[in-house]
């Protein structure tokens, strides 16, 4: 069981950090708050060029180099650490992940490499918490004369306002498909939503009588979807322990030097405790969340992939959450200020919370997987 | 005694651990008794067993009896006594005293006290706390006066885990003033059925006395008993003793991982299960069972990948002693009023749950409180910094 990082590993957490510390530093993430975009271009293209991210953890046959999961969990703790706005989880791990979990070789070779070397963009619309007891109605897929239309509505499509792609999961008569539908064509709406979180943006995606393509076969594509969720849930959950880790840094760092009734406030018990038992929870969450990036590599134990997601999403999800709001108690009225980062950590650990299935959506996976609840 | 350790150095950890177990299928306790007597006996009859089969003492040497193995097959033999539900060694000093001697001691110490503390011919409790000294253990006051070649010990310990049925006591005393806190504390093993000793049963809020008070009256205790130099006991106390407790944090998670599936099958047995709350509130606790075994596991790659135990090792205590708690409290709660029943025809399982609950108020205090654990934590792993009103330590 793979539960501490490789030399390998450790080297490209030192480079990754190091480069985006140049790319990715408190001034350039402020910057995109306010962009439309919500990423810059020239650091995407970097990233593809320069440190080959986007292909890492993709088959080389696409143009990936063919690591696996656990290297990719490093890449999204950097990424949490550093705030990094990018479509990585977009376009990536959800929809590279649903192109190669579909059986459809064509898609796969058209669009594969695009994702790999950064030149396209892609997005995945299925509903939030699909696969879970509350999931939305899917869009409606209808053919006509060999052609698909889709029509529906999906809240929530990450990144789906730069994306030039998007393939959405709709009914048809067959069962869950997936379909293509390219970014202009007709009938497609997107409408980006005011999430408090502007590290991490999300549309509302509207369907009407939109052209789309049927990749895969026609039904069947629930398991497809599902793992795909399941891997991004596990990136997230890395995600999120470096976020986390970046705040227990930032409080431990600040109750240092912060100074009241004469000495520093983290000579106080009050402040020394939760900064422990947030420690006690990072420890746990990079524990859980590394487990679950080897169990998505498929080394060992490949059938344990929707508990380690359950898993690793409903705690680590949590523990960025409880560190995040613990920053800002910990940093009193500084940390309540829109000048200070504390906010930025607390937005993003929210909406990596609740986006792609709740704590306690995972936790309901998670009794049924362990043989608590039944299956319904 | 054998002296053959051909068992131990066979070139396949595979093999290492299908000897251990069929050892252990082969020479198995049988089941627990119920009365604490028995138990004990069983205890010691089992160790007993181990030892003459040089299956005792994974981590010690061994001239000491111990078996002298490398750390992977340390992990290996307290993954397969978990599996085998074994009995532990009666008392605490195996696990505490016993690595301090091997560290510390002389060569006639290590002969004279280590072949009996594995095999459990003798039962050793601490003597650590005081009722004047608990999380401030540097105030102790029990004093230890050199007169010829022995030392006086007067003073009172408390706490001290199944110091009833114990033979020796490893105390914490003062020799020297006691503004010099642990600069002035020396280490003494000393005999408890010795002239001057009093042990009397504390009676917890379990009901029991898994503990006893140890009343010292001008004990007289021989300087060959002492553990290192005179004034320097603080120290031993506190050194860190090897990675034997690493390797066994995963007898502790096998153990819990057990208790919840046994906790899971009673609330499917009970109807429990199928209420969403329940299922998803002990999923919740079932996903930070789970965790533990990763923390554990984590600390030992860590251990066998660097050296260092890493950071959740610092953690684990606090992490599984809050969580213990909680899963003992959260079997209680769903049982209702029935989990009140700690005895009689309609107690669940002869109570052992709100058994669990009372018992476990204890792992946030023994050992070190929470308290103590996060200022620890915070401190040493975190660096903030000391409190000004803190003695220096």
């Amino acid at each position: 069981m793979p539960l501490i990082a490789t030399p390998e590993q450790e080297e490209l957490r030192r480079s990754l950090r190091r480069f985006l510390q140049q790319v990715s530093g408190r001034e350039q993430v402020r910057a995109l708050l306010t962009d439309d975009a919500g990423y810059d271009p020239a650091v995407w293209h970097r990233m593809a060029t320069e440190l080959g991210l986007q292909g890492l953890a993709l088959p080389e046959q696409f143009g990936g180099s063919g690591a696996t999961f656990a290297e990719l969990g490093v890449v999204f703790e950097e990424f949490g650490r550093a705030l990094v706005c990018a479509p990585f989880l977009s376009s990536v791990v959800l929809t590279g992940h649903v192109l190669l979990a579909v059986d459809d070789p064509p898609a796969q070779a058209r669009w594969l490499p695009g994702i790999a070397d950064g030149t396209l963009l892609a997005t995945l619309a299925v509903p939030a918490g699909a696969g879970h007891d509350r999931a939305a109605p899917l869009p409606q897929a209808t053919a006509s004369a060999g052609d698909w239309r889709l029509d529906g509505t999906v809240m929530f499509v990450p990144d789906a306002q730069i994306a030039q792609l998007l393939l959405i999961a709709a009914r048809t008569p067959a069962g869950t498909s997936v379909f293509a539908v390219r970014a202009g064509a007709t009938g497609l709406d997107r409408t980006a939503l005011p999430n408090i979180d502007l590290t991490r943006r999300v549309s509302r995606v509207d369907l009407h009588a939109t052209p789309a393509e049927l990749i895969g076969p026609q039904g069947g594509a629930d398991a497809a979807l599902q793992r795909a969720l399941q891997l991004a849930t596990v990136a997230l959950a890395a995600e999120q322990v470096g976020g986390a880790q970046a705040c227990l840094d930032m409080a431990v760092g600040y109750a240092c030097t912060r100074e009241q009734f004469g000495r520093p406030i983290g000579s106080f018990q009050a402040i020394k405790h939760q900064c422990a038992d947030l420690q006690v929870q990072v420890v746990s969450a990079r524990s859980a969340a590394t487990w679950a990036c080897g169990i998505a590599s498929g080394e060992q134990d490949p059938a344990q992939l929707p508990l380690a997601a359950a898993l690793a999403g409903a705690y680590c999800a949590d523990a960025f959450v409880t560190a995040a709001k613990a920053n800002v108690q910990i940093h009193g009225g500084i940390g309540f200020t829109w000048e200070h980062d504390a906010h930025l950590y607390l937005k993003r650990a929210k909406s990596g919370q609740l986006l792609l299935g709740t704590p306690d959506q995972h936790r309901d996976t998670a009794a049924r997987l362990m043989g608590i609840a039944h299956e319904q | 005694m054998s002296s053959d350790y051909a068992h131990l150095d066979v070139g396949d950890d595979a093999e290492f651990r299908a000897l251990l177990r069929t050892f252990l299928t082969e020479h198995g306790p049988g089941k627990r008794p119920k009365d604490p007597a028995g138990r004990l006996d069983w205890q010691r009859r089992w160790q007993a067993v181990l030892f003459d089969g040089r299956w005792a003492g994974p981590s010690w040497p061994r001239d000491c009896g111990g078996m002298d193995l490398p750390f992977t097959r340390q992990v290996i033999y307290s993954e397969e006594l978990a599996r085998a539900r074994v009995p532990n060694p009666p008392g605490t000093g195996v696990g505490i005293a016993g690595p301090t001697i091997i560290k510390y001691g002389t060569d006639e110490q290590r002969a004279r006290w280590l072949p009996a503390l594995l095999r459990a011919d003798q039962v050793w409790a601490q003597g650590y706390s005081e009722p004047e000294a608990g999380s401030d253990l540097p105030s102790l006051r029990t004093t230890a006066r050199r007169d010829g070649d022995d030392y006086v010990v007067t003073g009172q310990k408390v706490w001290s885990t199944q110091a009833q049925i114990a033979d020796v006591l490893f105390a914490l005393v003062r020799t020297g003033t006691q503004e010099s806190r642990q600069n002035g504390i020396t280490y003494l093993v000393l005999d408890l059925h010795a002239p001057g000793v009093t042990v009397r049963p504390l009676r917890d809020l379990t009901g029991g006395a898994a503990f006893g008070e140890v009343f010292l009256d001008e004990v007289r205790v021989p300087v060959t008993n002492r553990i290192g130099a005179e004034n320097e006991g603080w120290r031993l106390a506190r050194t860190s003793l090897g990675h034997e407790r690493a390797a066994g944090a995963m007898i502790q998670a096998s153990f819990y991982q057990r208790v919840f599936g046994e906790l899971v099958a009673l609330a499917r047995e009970r109807g429990t299960a199928a209420d969403p709350v329940w299922s998803r509130r002990l999923a919740d606790l079932g996903i930070r069972v789970k965790i533990m075994a990763l923390n554990a596991a984590s600390t030992i790659a860590a251990i066998e990948a660097t050296g260092e135990p890493g950071p959740a090792s610092s953690v684990s205590r606090l992490y599984n002693s809050t969580l213990e708690q909680e899963l003992h409290e959260i079997a209680v709660d769903m049982l209702g009023p029935y989990g009140l029943l700690d005895g009689g025809p309609d107690a669940v399982q002869r109570g052992r749950w709100v058994g669990g609950f009372l018992r476990t108020r204890a792992s946030t205090i023994g050992a070190g409180t929470a308290e103590i654990q996060r200022n620890t934590i915070a401190e040493q792993v975190l660096g903030l910094p000391r409190d000004p009103a803190m003695p220096p330590r």
